[in-house]
């Protein structure tokens, strides 16, 4: 639904209420995209708007597109429990790292507030996930996530990174196939023009 | 003097655990120790068709738990070796028909009694592979050279240390030396690298197996096979002799000789 940007919110919001009684059953559980972007909104208008078609009209609003970003407004559980597990707000700044002293073997998961440190190996099925960095005293080879909440500056440090997935907050990386050679010392990946590489030191 | 509890699990069913059961519990039978083997593989019994004592069964593990018979009834006695006993598995019952606390019991007496009990863990990691761990000092972890085996394996490690289990071994089996020197298989040095617990041994694939687990007779009693020479070596091994590794596998024509001597 695109409403008239000339139009002021109230008439839109009038024309609404009287389609939505007049014709209750073509709407209810109707999929519905509200694009709102042509037209500057206030919260409390989308959220009384998001409210007539929710509640009232019984239509399952899939997305509104804003020209802001108040996307929050929306309750999207399908969506939600697809996502990688995700602090919703940014945790009062913790120093202290988690320190795991033992190798992550298969099936283990590891969430740490702040940066992660493994004295071990991560092991392909385990998963390492880290609001900071994430620093591998061993082979990485399962997943890890360092930068959970968004924080594209977080690195991952690891002896040998083979991993089956990294994730440095929202960007993704499989590795290539192939062999690659073994590092010398030590390796890092950072993200770097929204790509993920890793560096061989 | 209590003897020792060993129980033989993988995650991933169809890699031999069965198998090795057998056959280290004959090898260690062989060695005059008194053995017994459970089956806690419930509603899905094996290890009396690879010993070959299928008929012979009239009361199981679940009857012995239940208290409908007196351990020593439940208990057969292998055809050849008169130190070496079977407490089978219940065919028409379920996993939950025993709990880890009885298990336990069970093992404990039975290691008042006897050198070793040797447990055959079902695949999967719920409720029958608690009960089969359950009564475990040691844990024998077979795994074959395959990706997903491998997975499961480095699974049930991490479920054994988290149950303060620290006493693990590892068995590679079904290991093709062709195809690792192809580069077509990983090698035992990749998957030693990747679980890091101490390698008991490695069986090499052999159409023997098949032919020996499908008569009846564990390997072991054949002389000359490839696969039954390891199994014995990793008995001797579990058995706390001191018997290197021979990683290569190779049998060199002085080997043979030996051996043809020997024997």
């Amino acid at each position: 639904m695109v409403p008239d940007p000339a139009a002021s919110f109230d008439a839109v919001f009038a024309y609404l209420e009287q389609r939505l009684s007049e014709s209750r059953d073509f709407f209810q559980h109707a999929e519905m995209t509200l694009d709102l972007r042509g037209k500057p909104v206030r919260t409390d208008e989308l959220s009384k708007l998001h409210r007539l078609l929710v509640t009232k009209g019984r239509v399952r609003l899939v997305e509104v597109k804003l020209e802001e970003d108040l996307n929050l407004l929306l309750d999207r559980p399908t969506d939600r429990r697809t996502l990688p597990p995700r602090i919703e707000t940014p945790p009062v700044p913790d120093d202290l790292a988690l320190v795991i002293r033992n190798t992550c073997r298969s099936g283990t998961r590891v969430v740490s507030q702040s940066d992660c440190v493994i004295l071990g190996d991560v092991n392909p099925g385990a998963e390492v996930i880290a609001v900071g960095d994430i620093i591998v005293f061993g082979n990485l080879r399962g997943v890890a996530h360092a930068g959970a909440t968004g924080d594209r500056s977080a690195r991952i440090w690891a002896l040998s990174i083979e991993p089956s997935q990294i994730r440095i907050a929202d960007i993704v990386a499989v590795p290539p196939r192939g062999n690659k050679p073994t590092p010398r010392r030590f390796e890092i990946a950072e993200v770097q023009d929204n790509l993920i590489e890793v560096i061989t030191l | 003097m209590a003897g020792k509890t060993i129980v033989v699990t993988s995650g991933k069913g169809g890699v031999g655990k069965t198998t090795t059961v057998a056959n280290i519990g004959t090898v260690l039978a062989k060695k005059k120790y008194s053995v017994v083997m459970i089956d806690a593989d419930i509603g899905l019994r094996n290890l009396d068709v690879i010993m070959g004592i299928e008929n012979r069964i009239v009361y199981n593990l679940v009857d012995i738990i239940e208290g409908k018979c007196r351990k020593q009834q439940a208990m057969i006695r292998d055809r050849k070796l008169h130190n070496l006993f079977i407490i089978p598995a219940a065919q028409t019952r379920e996993k939950t028909a025993v709990n880890p606390d009885q298990m336990k019991k069970l093992c404990t007496e039975l290691a008042e009694e006897f050198d070793y009990v040797l447990i055959d863990c079902p695949a999967g990691i719920e409720q029958g592979f608690r009960n089969a761990v359950a009564g475990a000092q040691t844990a024998i972890v077979v795994t074959t050279p395959e990706v997903a085996a491998i997975r499961d394996a480095d699974r049930v490690i991490g479920l054994l240390e988290a149950d303060l289990l620290k006493d693990i071994y590892l068995i590679i089996n079904r290991l093709n030396h062709r195809m690792v020197k192809k580069g077509d298989m990983m090698s035992t040095e990749d998957i030693i690298s990747l679980l890091a617990v101490p390698l008991l041994g490695v069986i090499p694939e052999s159409e023997e197996v098949v032919i020996s687990t499908n008569r009846g007779t564990p390997l072991v009693h054949n002389r000359g096979s490839k696969a039954g020479m390891a199994f014995q070596q990793i008995g001797a091994r579990l058995n706390g002799e001191d018997i290197p590794l021979n990683l290569e596998q190779k049998i060199t024509l002085m080997d043979r000789v030996k051996r043809f001597v020997w024997s």
